[in-house]
């Protein structure tokens, strides 16, 4: 029985990694169709909300179903605790990517304001730190989470330094202010996304040792 | 554990013949707690359970070092009295083991023997011994009929009730639910909630969601030694050995 529950388990966590997969992509490609101002593959990236929800909802249950039947214990429970927590961040990830894209429409007409301001650069940052959280649920290796808390600071400081930036350009013309209003959401947007990796990383922590950290 | 210990064993060993059952175990159990002790069959749980009331020198052939106190009492001192003993230290065994006699007899049997013969003094102990074991509702109207006749979940509770008449501070239970069904195991287990409020229990069994569902304290065995022991949730939450993550995880045993 214990064979097959742990079977289940390692199909869990890879069906854990595709959907955080889809999320990071979701966002990577919304990013991407934003930057070069793509509007079809900006449409690409909405067209996939239903599938990430569908995902999420199958591995929830899935989860409930391996509590139920197997009452798990010590890393077993952790695993799932943890799977739980990912699914909910991956989702984020994916539905902050699809609201980066419904801004490519708007930000099509005319050539980008300061090519983005440092949005580019801040959402290179964002996926590293999304891809070493979910290799780290994927390998236990904790040292590629060790520095995410530093690495959420600069991410922090870009967000501020977007908005400053976006506040002097609407200030410059206010023809600017419709277009910096979405730059300043979108670097929100990616804010967040940082936050859901450190939340992965938490629990990663968590399930690996037992022990609750805090990172942020 | 930093809760005062009603029993303490400091380097315990036991021998069945040339077989070494029991490793070095030091371990501390806290008053007014359950604790359990689990492992896989034959890791020692039971011995070490049965040293709590001395019954393994009904075996031929134990060979018994270390020390076990109970209340910073030597239970192996010459002076220590073994009749006493297992009045303050009760045990509850797998099987229910009811005497072929009536409810009544069954429970006031054991305060006989230690000299109570007044019977309204025996009403009293009998009427509280089975209210405390959760059973006096389902047979006050039956006193004189014979315990047999009690379905096993009530012979259990009977059983508990017996111990609890002579007014014991300790109560071993030998997996004390693995012969009944799911129901009479949930009113042994409300009932082992309720009596750490005037007892120490320590529980031996071999079902690790009912060690995590009725302990404080769990202590896992393995092949004789004691691998750990800690508060029950951080046995089945995190577990500090190996060995333990690996047993209640299901990977042997």
């Amino acid at each position: 029985m214990a064979e097959k529950f742990h079977t289940e388990l390692k199909k869990l966590k890879a069906d854990t990694l595709k959907m955080a997969k889809l999320g990071r992509f979701m966002l990577r490609t919304g990013v991407d169709a934003l930057i070069r101002q793509d509007k079809e593959l900006a449409a690409s990236v909405v067209a996939r909300k239903d599938e990430i929800h569908e995902m999420e909802v199958r591995i929830e249950e899935h989860c409930y179903q391996l509590i139920a039947l197997n009452q798990p214990m010590a890393k077993d429970m952790r695993i799932i605790a943890c799977t739980l927590k990912v699914i909910t961040a991956s989702l984020r990830i994916g539905r902050y990517g699809k609201s980066i894209a419904n801004t490519v429409a708007d930000l099509s007409t005319k050539p980008h304001i300061a090519n983005l301001m440092s949005i580019p650069h801040m959402a290179d940052l964002v996926i590293d730190m999304i891809d070493d959280a979910v290799a780290a649920y994927e390998s236990d290796n904790l040292r590629l989470i060790e520095d995410l808390s530093s690495r959420d600071d600069t991410i922090d400081a870009l967000r501020h330094s977007i908005f400053r930036e976006g506040i002097t350009y609407m200030m410059e013309d206010p023809k600017n202010i419709s277009r910096c209003t979405h730059y300043i959401m979108v670097a929100r947007y990616l804010e967040r996304c940082a936050d859901h990796a450190c939340k992965i990383a938490e629990n990663v922590q968590y399930m690996e040792t037992g022990e609750r950290v805090e990172i942020h | 554990m930093s809760e005062s210990a009603i029993i303490t064993t400091n380097n315990l060993n036991l021998w069945y013949h040339e077989k070494h059952a029991l490793q070095s175990v030091s371990i501390k159990i806290p008053k007014n707690r359950v604790t359990a002790l689990i492992g896989p069959s034959g890791c020692g749980k039971s011995t070490l359970l049965r040293c709590f009331n001395r019954l393994n020198d009904l075996i031929d052939h134990v060979k018994i070092t270390g020390e076990i106190t109970l209340d910073d009492e030597n239970l192996h001192a010459p002076a220590t009295d073994v009749v006493t003993l297992r009045k303050k230290v009760g045990m509850v065994f797998q099987k229910p083991n009811p005497f072929p006699k009536s409810i009544y007899e069954n429970v006031a049997y054991g305060p006989r023997v230690h000299g109570i013969c007044n019977k309204a003094e025996l009403d009293k102990i009998v009427e509280q011994s089975l209210r405390h074991a959760a059973i006096w509702d389902e047979v006050k109207e039956r006193l004189n009929d014979s315990a047999l006749g009690l379905s096993g979940g009530q012979q259990q509770r009977l059983c508990i009730a017996r111990t609890l008449a002579v007014e014991p501070e300790v109560i071993l239970m030998d997996e004390p639910c693995s012969a009944l069904d799911p129901i009479a195991t949930a009113k042994i287990e409300n009932l082992i909630e309720r009596l750490k409020e005037d007892y120490t229990v320590i529980i031996v069994t071999h079902n690790m969601q009912q060690a995590a569902r009725v302990s404080d304290y769990t202590g896992f065995m393995y092949l004789g030694k004691l691998i750990e022991c800690g508060k029950t949730r951080q046995i089945f939450e995190h577990p500090k050995e190996e060995l333990t993550e690996n047993y209640i995880t299901g990977r042997f045993g």
